[in-house]
């Protein structure tokens, strides 16, 4: 179960990194900057 | 069901006025304001309840000192006003003034009120006129302008209710031009204009004409017809200079009639101040002593509560251990997702402390002086005295600052000045800083009074500015673009800070820091924990093989598992990954563990602690794992057998972060600005070599 788990966590955190780094992300409304939005 | 009416209404003013507190009264939004120019460099929405039937849309618009645009933010507010298929194009137009420059704020007042939109003038920071000894007749002003003036005070609340009332009304404003500029200027030159755009006001058709170069939203045919009346650009720039000296005329009759100023003492006292704060010898000696306060209270501050924090994570992550079911994923939680978080939670009193001094600094009205003093050294250096904003900004986040740097008129000083900026040295690098420098500089006192490690601190911020600054002589000396620039900066007055203000700033700049590098911080520990906590076969068998190479040894049970834990880090994937990219790093003092951390920061630099933190408490499983700073403290350079981080290879880590390029949201926000990947790339290569030579440097210097 805690092996489950852990590759659950793993795929949520690669998919985080490569959503962030490699993907154009939505322009979020009422932001100037990148930064705190 | 009732369906809400929607106005959008623009809010258009000149630097400094104030704009932004009224957009946050209004919106009940927390965007950032300052005593100094220039805050607001793109348009902002917010909504706004004017009544129970009517909503607001307002658009927070750049400031801009004239509706022909001189930079990038001020075509903003030119396309949001002349474009009618913008989708900010506004029903109602509110100009914020400041009612001590009212002059100036009026000749935007009336290019507005001639477009013959609805537009109201709100003055704002009228709580101050008697202080100021400003009085005016309002009755006589509002029948000069043909408009409806507020009065509101932004950061005092007053006056809203009455602005919103007054919005209620729009339907019913005067749009009626202010100056009739074709009688003044070329009567017969303007019939044709008027002739040629008969669906338009005379002040726009005019607008059309002069700025054609900024408005891509017109068609080809009607381009055409524009090209016909500017052909003779001398003849358009002069009737340009006689329509803003005409203007001026009537302003100065209107305020002739309807306002009064009396300097009193505490202009008088501003004055003075100012005098002494831009001294071109007292000036430059408060600014030093202004840094030298800021970081020695950075580490003098921030030390109790950050060892309170280290502590809460170290025995957090022992409770877990021993409390939750054993296992893998209880491995993770306890080795890599707690230490990892730990590691940026950690540095937040000493973030906010920075952007609590700095938020001070330019409510106070002080930064202004400060670009001012600054503008000459800036001059020598292919910059401009607006560049020191966006280099200011740069110790907050580069990405704002990058941005900030549109209100630069010059592309040559613009382009240097982003070209420069992640030099400064921004609140990514202060964990690593602050951390290193507790390993490395001695917590002891220089003359009774200043504290060794924030003076180290505050000479690392000096070095990322000087970086900047020579690398924009550099720059200066080598980029072949024509330069013309002009440097006008208005003298805020020197205002209390506002408490709600700081505090929002305060909070909100933390909040963006520890939320956005958090979220990565967290995903990469996950990622760094399996690859430390996995590997190939050799890593498999690691308890075997221990146990063959100790052979007879007697090791007690704690010095076995230590041994293994180490062996099986050093075969673990991360471990194979770390030792291939040793040889490189290894003439700047670095082994593979420090080399991973390096490597995963790339993405953010403040990953570098969090990675650390992680890769030692695997390292250190089943031990009691105790705080990062105890634990990079413990590592010891198995070779020479002496602290890891000791001076050489933790002042050989400074100098690689204070010269790296490791951002890669400044990369592409850069990309982005200069519209090509040829500088982010620069930039990339540039300060990587740099960031590796220095780093040699100083670790063969130190060593």
């Amino acid at each position: 179960m805690q092996e489950i788990l852990v590759y659950i966590a793993l795929g949520l955190a690669i998919g985080f990194l490569v959503k962030k780094y490699f993907f154009k992300s939505k322009k979020k409304k009422n932001c100037d900057s990148d930064c705190g939005c | 069901m009732e369906v809400n009416a929607v106005v959008k209404i623009a809010l258009v003013g000149n630097p400094n006025t104030g704009k932004t507190s009224l957009f946050n009264q209004l919106t009940g939004l927390k965007q950032k304001v300052g005593n100094y120019p220039g805050i607001t460099v793109d348009k902002k929405v917010g909504k706004c309840k004017i009544s129970e039937a009517l909503i607001a849309e307002i658009i927070d618009l750049p400031g801009t000192y004239s509706i022909n645009p001189t930079t990038l933010d001020e075509s903003i507010v030119l396309d949001t006003l002349l474009n009618k298929s913008n989708e900010s194009y506004p029903d109602l137009v509110i100009v914020v003034a400041e009612v001590e420059n009212l002059k100036r704020n009026l000749l935007l007042f009336s290019q507005i009120k001639d477009l013959e939109l609805p537009t109201l003038l709100v003055i704002n920071m009228a709580d101050q006129m008697a202080r100021k000894g400003i009085s005016f007749d309002l009755e006589k002003l509002k029948e000069e302008l043909n408009s409806e003036i507020i009065l509101v005070s932004a950061r005092k609340n007053s006056g809203i209710d009455e602005l919103k009332n007054e919005i209620r009304n729009f339907k019913k404003w005067n749009t009626k031009p202010m100056a009739s500029i074709s009688s003044k200027i070329d009567e017969e030159y303007f019939k044709v204009v008027k002739n040629t755009f008969p669906e338009f006001s005379l002040y726009k058709s005019w607008l059309l004409i002069t700025q054609q170069n900024n408005c891509n939203f017109l068609s080809p045919e009607f381009q055409q017809k524009l090209s016909v009346l500017n052909a003779d650009k001398e003849k358009i720039k002069k009737y340009q200079h006689k329509e803003t000296i005409f203007r001026y005329q009537i302003i100065n009759d209107i305020l002739h009639k309807t306002y009064v100023i009396n300097r009193n003492e505490a202009t008088e006292f501003r004055f003075k101040l100012d005098k002494i704060l831009t001294h071109k010898i007292f000036g430059y000696l408060i600014f030093a002593s202004v840094l030298l306060l800021i970081f020695q209270s950075i580490f003098e501050w921030a030390s109790i509560p950050m060892d309170l924090i280290d502590g809460f994570f170290a025995n957090f992550s022992e409770y877990a251990k021993a409390n939750l079911p054993e296992g893998i994923f209880t491995n993770l939680i306890a080795e890599g997702i707690i230490p990892g978080i730990g590691g940026i939670v950690i540095f937040i009193p000493q973030i906010a402390i920075l952007f609590l001094f700095i938020s001070v600094l330019e409510e106070t009205g002080y930064m202004s002086r400060v670009v001012f003093l600054m503008d000459k050294i800036m001059r020598k250096f292919g910059m401009s005295g607006k560049s020191v904003i966006p280099l200011i900004s740069g110790t907050a986040c580069a990405i704002p600052a990058i941005m900030a740097s549109r209100n630069i008129g010059s592309w040559k000083e613009r382009l240097i000045t982003i070209l420069v900026i992640p030099f400064t040295t921004c609140s990514a690098r202060l964990p690593v800083y602050a951390i290193l420098i507790a390993l490395i500089i001695p917590n002891k006192r220089i003359l009774g009074i200043f504290n060794l490690q924030g003076l180290t601190l505050m000479g690392l911020y000096l070095l990322g500015f000087t970086a900047a600054i020579l690398s924009a002589i550099l720059l200066h000396n080598v980029l072949k673009i024509e330069n013309k620039s002009l440097f006008v900066i208005e003298m805020p007055n020197y205002k209390l800070p506002s408490l709600k203000n700081v505090f929002y700033e305060v909070v909100e700049k933390t909040k963006a820091f520890i939320v956005g590098a958090g979220k990565i911080i967290l995903a990469l520990s996950i990622v760094l924990w399996f690859l430390a906590s996995n590997g190939g076969e050799s890593f498999k068998t690691a308890n075997d093989t221990v146990k063959q190479d100790i052979g007879n040894q007697n090791l007690t049970k704690v010095e076995l598992q230590k041994k293994t834990a180490s062996f099986k880090l050093e075969h673990s994937y991360i471990g194979v990954m770390g030792k291939m990219i040793e040889p490189v790093i290894k003439p700047l003092g670095y082994d593979w563990k420090i080399g991973i951390a390096l490597i995963s920061s790339f993405a953010a630099r403040e990953v570098f602690v969090g990675a650390l933190a992680t890769i030692y408490s695997v390292e250190s499983e089943g031990e009691d794992v105790g705080t990062i700073k105890e634990r990079m403290g413990a590592e010891v350079n198995s070779i020479t057998g002496q602290k890891r981080f000791n001076l050489p290879t933790g002042m050989s880590l400074l100098m690689f972060y204070a010269f790296a390029m490791q951002c890669i949201g400044t990369l592409a926000i850069v990309k982005r600005e200069t519209k090509s990947w040829k500088w982010p790339i620069l930039q990339l290569v540039g300060m990587g070599i740099l960031a590796y030579i220095s780093a040699l440097i100083t670790f063969n210097f130190f060593s």
